[in-house]
């Protein structure tokens, strides 16, 4: 589903990804672990061109999106995102966050894309909110309508950047349920993450990354019961 | 001592009857004041849609993509840098004269040369406002509207304008105040506004206290009402923030 092929990324004479290879397949939960700093924000960030690549191709689908003639807001309407700190758009509803891009993108009509809004609230248990403005809510709720804004554009494929790093611990709880679901309905999903629980329930596939460089990437069973790499044993020490 | 200061308010009164009643002359103040305050309003028009424009075409310069940038924003951009290099590097009066002496040497509209040079003017630092007001928008909601396959337009239309807008109108609020007080250098060129009316009747009543003091009080005043319409309004915009 997505291909990458000698990725690299730096920012000014800083290399922070070092030509990374890896293929993403269609259903794969694939959880990117490691140090911060070590380059696994910057490689989500580059699957949907947030970051544009260094050096290397990216292949979604059979369209090489590192192409400049590529469009990529066509391919991004395919790939949802879920940020660190929300980013709801706090100037609209809850209801008109989640409709905006549908509609805008001419996926669907406003009345459609109200009712699928509203089947989504119901499936995060915030159907009372749809009214509200995201300064009203708390963090667990904003990321639960964020996930939601995204799934809205129907992606094939759901990239979370640290979703619940900035969550208070009582709330990491309620996003992480929703992920699960959304693991369990059979969705595509990278999610670079902190939770070692989340990585070895819901995760097909485990990369840890150090230095700009995949180091060692195993099933979770494997990966957090035997670790290979004498850094990945070092890290993983630190935070299990 | 108290019959002197008799006398003295006698005289001013007397100056300033002439200055203001006599031949019906509060009328010229009047519609000093139309002309004044219609081209601020103009002028301020101009110069939004000018700053708009140009915020827009110098931060979409900016944001773009390596390997993907546009020749034609290159062009757009090189214009708008020479646009705002120029205004913004000359003396607002140096450019009102070549409006009316050069450029529209043959118009008898003084009123519209003067809101187009004050309007140009103005657009070129409602552009810098603007263009920082977009800047104050954190990234991360331009990035999650770019995620979601919104294109770059719709990005700024329905996101970072509108929140932009919130930071900007301060700024806004204080150009809008050094543009009425502009409209003064127009007399220059003979625009018939306030400051034109208040010294061709000092020069026909030979006094200018009168007529400068009042049209300075006039000045003062709308400006005071101004600031405090703008004040209420922010708060109103700064109480929506805690819905």
């Amino acid at each position: 589903m997505i291909d990458v092929k000698n990725l690299s990324k730096s920012f000014g004479d800083h290399l922070v990804l070092d030509d990374i290879s890896e293929h993403i397949s269609p259903g794969e939960k694939v959880v990117v672990i490691g140090p911060s700093g070590s380059g696994k924000s910057t490689f989500l960030r580059c699957l949907n061109l947030l970051e544009t690549p260094t050096k290397g191709t990216i292949t979604f689908e059979d369209t090489v999106i590192t192409d400049p003639k590529v469009k990529i807001d066509r391919v991004r309407q395919q790939m949802g995102m879920v940020f660190q700190h929300f980013n709801l758009f706090p100037n609209m509803t809850i209801r008109k966050n989640i409709t905006l891009a549908p509609v805008r993108t001419g996926l669907m009509r406003q009345e459609e894309a109200d009712g699928l809004a509203l089947s989504l609230l119901q499936r995060v248990d915030l159907v009372d909110k749809a009214e509200a403005y995201p300064n009203q809510l708390s963090g667990g709720q904003k990321q639960r309508i964020a996930i939601v804004r995204a799934l809205a554009m129907k992606p094939k494929v759901m990239l979370f950047d640290e979703p619940t790093s900035a969550l208070d611990p009582e709330m990491v709880g309620e996003v992480l349920d929703v992920m699960k679901e959304l693991a369990r309905d059979g969705m595509t999903m990278v999610v670079v993450t902190h939770e070692m629980g989340f990585a070895r329930e819901v995760g097909s596939r485990v990369l840890f990354m150090d230095g700009g460089h995949i180091l060692e990437q195993n099933t979770p069973q494997e990966f957090f019961d035997h670790p290979q790499n004498p850094r990945t044993q070092l890290f993983l020490s630190k935070v299990l | 001592m108290f019959e002197a200061f008799g006398r003295w308010l006698d005289w001013m009164a007397g100056r300033f009857y002439r200055a203001f009643l006599e031949a019906d002359r509060w009328k010229l103040y009047l519609q000093g004041l139309g002309v004044t305050l219609e081209m601020t309003v103009i002028a301020l028009a101009l110069g939004l849609i000018l700053g708009l424009v140009i915020a827009v075409v110098r931060t979409a310069h900016d944001q773009q993509r390596p390997g993907r940038r546009s020749f034609l924003l290159g062009i757009a951009n090189v214009l708008c840098n020479i646009y705002t290099t120029v205004i913004r590097g000359t003396p607002m009066m140096v450019q009102l004269l070549i409006w009316s002496f050069v450029i529209f040497s043959t118009s008898r509209n003084k009123v519209m040369v003067g809101f187009i040079g004050l309007g140009i003017n103005s657009g070129a630092y409602v552009a810098e406002i603007i263009r920082g007001g977009l800047m104050s928008v954190d990234i991360g909601q331009s990035e999650a509207g770019r995620s979601l396959g919104l294109n770059y337009f719709d990005t700024m239309r329905f996101i970072v304008i509108p929140q932009a807008f919130k930071n900007i109108l301060p700024s806004l609020g204080n150009e809008f105040i050094t543009l009425f007080k502009d409209t003064s250098l127009v007399s220059a060129i003979g625009a018939a506004e306030l400051t034109y009316h208040a010294s061709r009747i000092g020069g026909r009543t030979f006094d200018y206290m009168p007529p400068l003091i009042g049209i300075a009080f006039m000045y003062l005043a709308i400006v005071i009402v101004f600031t405090w319409a703008q004040g209420k309004l922010e708060r109103r915009l700064r109480e929506s923030d805690r819905r």
